[in-house]
């Protein structure tokens, strides 16, 4: 069947890549969400006509871009290739089918060649609101969250759609970004579809079947090999960290190597289960970030597509917090998500030592605030974040004030200064709070900050580990836990705070743990 | 733009690169001698004066007849850099953000790979101090600074040791008052230390970019001050009537006063010299568009020339220090050519990945061991030992037939790179040919598309020790119907100092929205960079009447982070006509992104100002005529499958106006042209061959 020699096979191959990164790096500059822009928070991919992701954008972060992959299949199911026409842009948010919230929406635009479907151009970016309860983890239902967008054309035959046009920009709070950001995914489907046709002109393809095939048996392939190398048996790890308002979450995971066939599973069976607050994850996104964290050891360099997905198992429990169901409150889910891939890497130290990384912070820290400035004009910020220390690595320390497993740059002190009337009093590292150890962990940061208002004002923190600290590997000792103070009390809150306006707020972000006895 | 000068006589132009110090003297009538000797790391100055003196013998004059230009560019800021060659270097910030430099932007820049790393920043933790003092974000003084605290923190540090401090106040950008008393009270108490001020270095929002370049400027300043306070003295010494000007990396020139108070504008002075020289031909040939492509050793650079100019970006990294990853370096603030670098060169080496893909670099062979046709003892197949299999190269005849390859140990590595294929040698060479072009088209795409540009056909200018053999298929996989190989490929930066104009840019953020601007500020602001500008073109010797000044603002919807660059008349600010701003970056929005957004406010964020003298005359040397030049003799080139016999030519001994069908091949010393069939070169009154398609 295969009928491209490695040299072909690469030049084709690596034309797809760019084609969709090309686009992803236009959808990040141009972003009005700001975790989309500093975090790459977003992911493009090229899909066959059978809805297998084919190959994605080297930027992304690994819960967007696995999640994509993922909801192609449903795209497909819902809409077959065959009965769409050119001009026809697809949509949806739903969290169990695509990226687990519905601030996340997915756009697809067929690509067609011929007057026939022969892919799609796929698009998952984090919109600035959704309407329902906003950022943060209080909603008690998925339907206090926001707008649910099913499968469904946002275009047809080159025409919107405009009775959803118009209910998604009456039922968000910043229509005009939503509108940008989602014309902005149009527009990268169409670049992103005459880009592809361009390729298939230059080196004389009527379809990208064969193409298709062949890279998705070589990526298999390929992990099926780096699995091949491993240590046969079932791996436990565990990993404990407390969430906002003070639950304390166990994610459990047995990971079952199987050289003989190539093949790894992954199972939560024994994790927490669902919470009452919106931090609870759709398997989509937990598979997203448990396949990230073994890729990053087999071989970070193995492609990601529904080839090289294939080989690794993820399930869990129906009901647990990595496997959520309806109608159960997902919008942090990030929260409890970026801590997925610690039990994992512990499972796999077991295997493979010198790739895995300690347990870090783990998720971000994440604000949002809303009042008035001195002059009594409202305002309302957009959301800002912190990390804390990474993980030591078994041959390398930890990355200081960085996160692992997303890594999201943090706004700048000034840009936010400029932006809103806080004033900010610190932000340092937090020396010692990383783990001891032949590897130290990175050090968490302290931040300080106040408002300028005579107003009170509204707080929104989502913070995390801030009772239990990030374990070490291997007897490093483990990272200092995060605190959280408002006029030096600590605080542990799941919703939104009313603050007055002298009130000084203090982030200690947690260290991250060390690698081996100090 | 201003009037053209007119030539007054001998021109002088040393480019020190990281191998060879490069020279080019010109003289009245357009002839130029040019020469290369290594370049010498302990005192660069012995291999400037060497070079200089070659240049001089062989055109038989005395320094006193050099009386235009003496221009420079050097690698001397980055290898202090690279090399961590500078003095004890202190940071001091605002009280409780000190860790600035460690902190970064908290991203790691590649999410998939657990094991990245950052260079250690050039202050070190125990050097990095903090006054009490606070900038507001809309410029108020919070805070003044305590002149004690400030003289006694001068004190302690040179009894440190410390040489050079860079002083990054937060919000110093918008008000950099406090830096000054600062510097003020430092400088009484401590004489000797050198004191860089982030806002007079890098006046942008944003303190850890501008911290970073701060640092920078800081610590290079005091390894080259002296230098060119040297070289200055050096050259007044032997009889060079005028002083030298130094190149910078946005593509021109200035006098050793601003070059010697902002180092960091040097960096990458080199290649954005090879740039200009792109920019000059692109004048001669009447071309608007071109892209630059200069591949050497272990990297392929390419720059795109816009209207005759080289695009300048706002910011860029220095040593990258993870497989050089972007992200992986320091982040450098200042105005520099938008140049984008791949690892594809001669010593990029071929491998099978795990995928039974063939990939080729980006691990370079570089010089030492070199590719395996060098026999120095590389063993691992690279795009130069490709080149000797296919015969594009001649192994005879490498760099004049100086350095003899081994063709025989090329090909017997890429008999075993094909046996991973299930290919012969030939064909798993041919395929190292295609992938590194590919590699270098794709990157030259993805860097023009970034930018909103289209970059089909535009015609390339291509140079370096790889570039012309490669040229002809990264045109065809670019739909570019013309190449052009410039004479002087060899010492092509060299060449492009001397039509390089003088320059300044200049930048000042100052946040805030279009609707409500505040005009007035905003007029001080640019006529405070127009003073600047306008000392930096005095000192290199511009007139009044020669200058030009030409305006840009960053700007972005509210609500985004990235800002794009509007440029505008200058009556548009004295104006203050915000409708007619607003048109502008969107029209700029428009060509980056496709849309445009009437609904959404915009915000100013920087004022960019740059200042340019007129860019200097550089007559075609005269050619001669005559009989056009016959094949010197044939051989099989495996380009195509059919390995045809193709002819081979002197470059030396063509004509000026012969034409070449292709298949065919040009040989020069330091490199060869390959003319694929379906081109036909011919050789242009400048001494360019231009090759044209179809």
């Amino acid at each position: 069947m295969e009928r491209f020699d490695g040299i072909t096979l690469e030049i084709l191959w690596s034309n797809l890549i760019a084609t969709v990164t090309e686009q992803a790096r236009a959808l990040q500059r141009i972003a009005f969400s700001p975790i989309v822009r500093e975090a790459g928070d977003l992911a493009t991919a090229l899909f066959d006509r059978r809805g297998r992701m084919v190959a994605q954008a080297v930027t992304g972060t690994p819960g967007h871009i696995n999640s994509l992959g993922m909801a192609g299949q449903h795209f497909v199911k819902a809409f077959p290739p065959d009965t769409l026409s050119p001009g026809d842009v697809l949509i949806t948010n739903d969290p169990w089918l695509s990226a687990g919230h519905f601030f996340d929406i997915t756009v697809m635009t067929p690509v067609f060649r011929g007057g026939r479907c022969i892919g799609f151009f796929g698009s998952t970016i984090h919109h600035t609101d959704i309407g329902g309860y906003g950022v943060g983890a209080g909603a008690r239902d998925v339907h206090e969250e926001g707008l649910w967008i099913p499968l469904a054309k946002l275009y047809e035959a080159g025409r919107p759609n405009a009775l959803l046009h118009d209910i998604i920009r009456r039922n968000v709070r910043t229509p005009e970004h939503v509108a940008g950001d989602l014309a902005a995914q149009v527009a990268a489907g169409r670049v992103g579809a005459e880009r592809l046709n361009t390729l298939c002109d230059r080196q004389g393809l009527d379809d990208i079947e064969a193409l298709s095939a062949a890279v998705l048996e070589r990526s298999e392939q390929a992990t099926r090999e780096s699995i091949r190398k491993l240590r046969a048996g079932t791996f436990q790890g565990a990993s404990v960290f407390d969430v906002p308002g003070g639950q304390k979450i166990t994610l459990r995971c047995a990971v079952t190597v199987d050289p003989a066939a190539g093949e790894m599973t992954i199972d939560f069976a024994g994790s927490s289960p669902e919470a009452p607050i919106g931090i609870n994850v759709v398997l989509n996104y937990t598979a997203a970030y448990a396949n990230f964290a073994v890729r990053a050891c087999l071989d970070p360099d193995l492609p990601n597509n529904w080839g090289s997905l294939r080989p690794v198992k993820v399930v869990a429990p129906e009901g647990c917090i990595v496997n959520c169901r309806y109608p159960a409150p997902v919008n942090a889910r990030h929260v409890v998500g970026m801590y997925v891939p610690f039990p994992v890497l512990k499972a796999l130290h077991q295997v493979m030592p010198d790739r895995v990384v300690a347990e870090g912070s783990g998720a971000v820290w994440t604000i949002q605030i809303q009042g008035r400035d001195e002059e009594g004009r409202p305002f309302t910020s957009s959301m800002f974040n912190y990390s804390g220390g990474m993980g030591a690595r078994r041959d390398k320390p930890g990355l200081d004030a960085t996160c692992y497993p997303t890594g999201v740059a943090a706004v700048p002190v000034e840009v936010l200064e400029a932006a809103m009337p806080i004033e900010f009093t610190r932000k340092e590292l937090r020396p010692g709070s990383g783990g001891a150890g032949r590897q130290r962990g990175g050090d968490g940061q302290v931040i300080g900050y106040r408002m300028r208002t005579r107003d009170p004002w509204l707080l929104n923190v989502v913070a995390s580990r801030t009772e239990v600290g990030p374990e070490g590997l291997e007897g490093g000792a483990p990272g200092q836990a995060g605190r959280f103070l408002v006029n030096g009390k600590p605080v542990n809150e799941a919703r939104k705070m009313l603050m007055q306006p002298q009130d000084d707020v203090l982030m200690e972000t947690p260290g991250g743990g060390g690698y081996g006895p100090a | 733009m201003g009037e053209t000068p007119a030539l007054r006589g001998h021109a002088l132009a040393v480019d020190i690169g990281g191998t060879f110090t490069d020279v080019v003297l010109r003289a009245p009538d357009g002839r130029s001698v040019t020469d290369k000797t290594l370049t010498t790391h302990r005192n660069l100055l012995d291999g400037f004066f060497r070079a200089v003196d070659l240049a001089l013998d062989r055109a038989g004059i005395a320094p006193a007849a050099v009386d235009d230009v003496t221009v420079h560019a050097t690698t001397l800021v980055t290898n202090a850099v690279i090399e961590r060659r500078g003095p004890p270097t202190a940071l001091v910030t605002t009280k409780g953000f000190r860790d600035v430099l460690r902190i970064r932007n908290e991203h790691r820049y590649d999410m998939f790979d657990p094991q990245i790393e950052y260079p250690d920043p050039l202050v070190p933790p125990e050097l990095t101090f903090a006054l009490d003092e606070r900038v507001l974000a809309d410029g108020r003084i919070a805070r003044p600074v305590d002149a004690g605290e400030a003289a006694a923190l001068a004190r302690d540090l040179a009894a440190r040791g410390v040489q050079a401090v860079a002083l990054c106040l937060l919000n110093a950008y918008r008000n950099g008052a406090n830096e000054a008393a600062a510097r003020e009270a430092m400088r009484r108490a401590a004489p000797a230390l050198h004191i860089a001020l982030s806002s007079e270095v890098s006046p942008q929002i944003r303190e850890y970019p501008r911290a970073s370049t701060t640092v920078m400027n800081a610590y290079t300043q005091p390894v080259v001050a002296p230098y060119l306070a040297a070289l200055s003295a050096e050259l007044s010494r032997r009889g060079f009537p005028n002083r030298p000007l130094i190149m910078l990396s946005n593509g021109g020139v200035v006098g050793t006063q601003v070059a010697g108070t902002f180092p960091v504008r040097m960096i990458e002075s080199g290649p954005a010299a090879g740039a200009l020289a792109a920019t000059h031909f692109s004048e001669l040939l009447g071309a608007d568009r071109l892209l630059s492509f200069d591949m050497g050793g272990t990297t392929a650079k390419a720059c795109l020339i816009l209207d005759r100019k080289p695009l300048v970006a706002g910011e860029f990294e220095v040593d990258r220090r993870y497989r050089f990853k972007p992200g992986s370096g320091f982040p450098i603030t200042i105005p520099s050519v938008d140049m984008i670098e791949i690892g594809a060169g001669g010593g990029s080496i071929a491998r099978i990945d795990n995928l039974g893909l063939l990939k080729v670099g980006p691990r370079s062979a570089g010089s030492e061991p070199g590719p395996v046709c060098y026999g120095r003892g590389g063993t691992e197949p690279t795009v130069t030992d490709a080149d000797v299999v296919l015969g594009l190269l001649d192994a005879d005849r490498f760099l004049g037939g100086d350095m003899q390859l081994d063709g025989a140990g090329a090909e017997a590595a890429f008999a075993r790179l094909g046996d991973r294929l299930g290919v012969d040698a030939v064909t798993a060479a041919r395929g190292v040919f295609e992938v590194v072009c590919e590699n270098m088209a794709g990157a030259a795409r993805a860097h023009a598309t970034d930018r909103g540009l289209d970059w089909r056909g535009l015609p390339m200018l291509a140079f370096g020790g790889a570039g012309p053999v490669h040229a002809c298929r990264v045109a065809e996989l670019l739909d570019c119907a013309q190449v052009i190989f410039p004479p002087m490929a060899s010492v092509l930066s060299a060449f492009g100092t001397l039509v390089s104009p003088v320059r300044l840019d200049l930048v000042r953020s100052a946040l805030d929205t279009l609707d409500t601007l505040d005009w007035d500020a905003a007029r001080a602001l640019i006529a405070g960079m127009a003073a600047e500008g306008r000392a930096a073109l005095a000192e290199a010797g511009v007139a009044e009447a020669g200058a030009t000044f030409s305006l840009g603002v960053d700007c972005r919807y509210r609500g985004q982070q990235n800002e794009v660059t509007a440029e505008i008349p200058m009556a548009v600010a004295e104006a203050g006509d915000a409708v007619a701003l607003r048109a502008a970056f969107e029209a700029a929005y428009e060509a980056l992104y496709g849309i445009r957004l009437p609904d959404v406010a915009v915000e100013v964020v920087t004022w960019r100002l740059a200042a340019r003298g007129p860019i200097p005359a550089a007559p075609p040397p005269p050619l001669p005529g005559g009989a056009a030049a016959a094949p010197r003799t044939h051989r099989r080139v495996a380009v195509e499958p059919a390995a045809p016999e193709v002819p081979v030519y002197d470059r030396a001994a063509l004509a000026v106006g012969q034409r070449i069908a292709g298949p065919a091949i040009i040989e020069e010393r330091e490199t060869t042209l390959v003319i694929l069939r379906g081109w036909t070169a011919q050789v242009h009154a400048s001494g360019a061959v231009i090759a044209e398609r179809g």
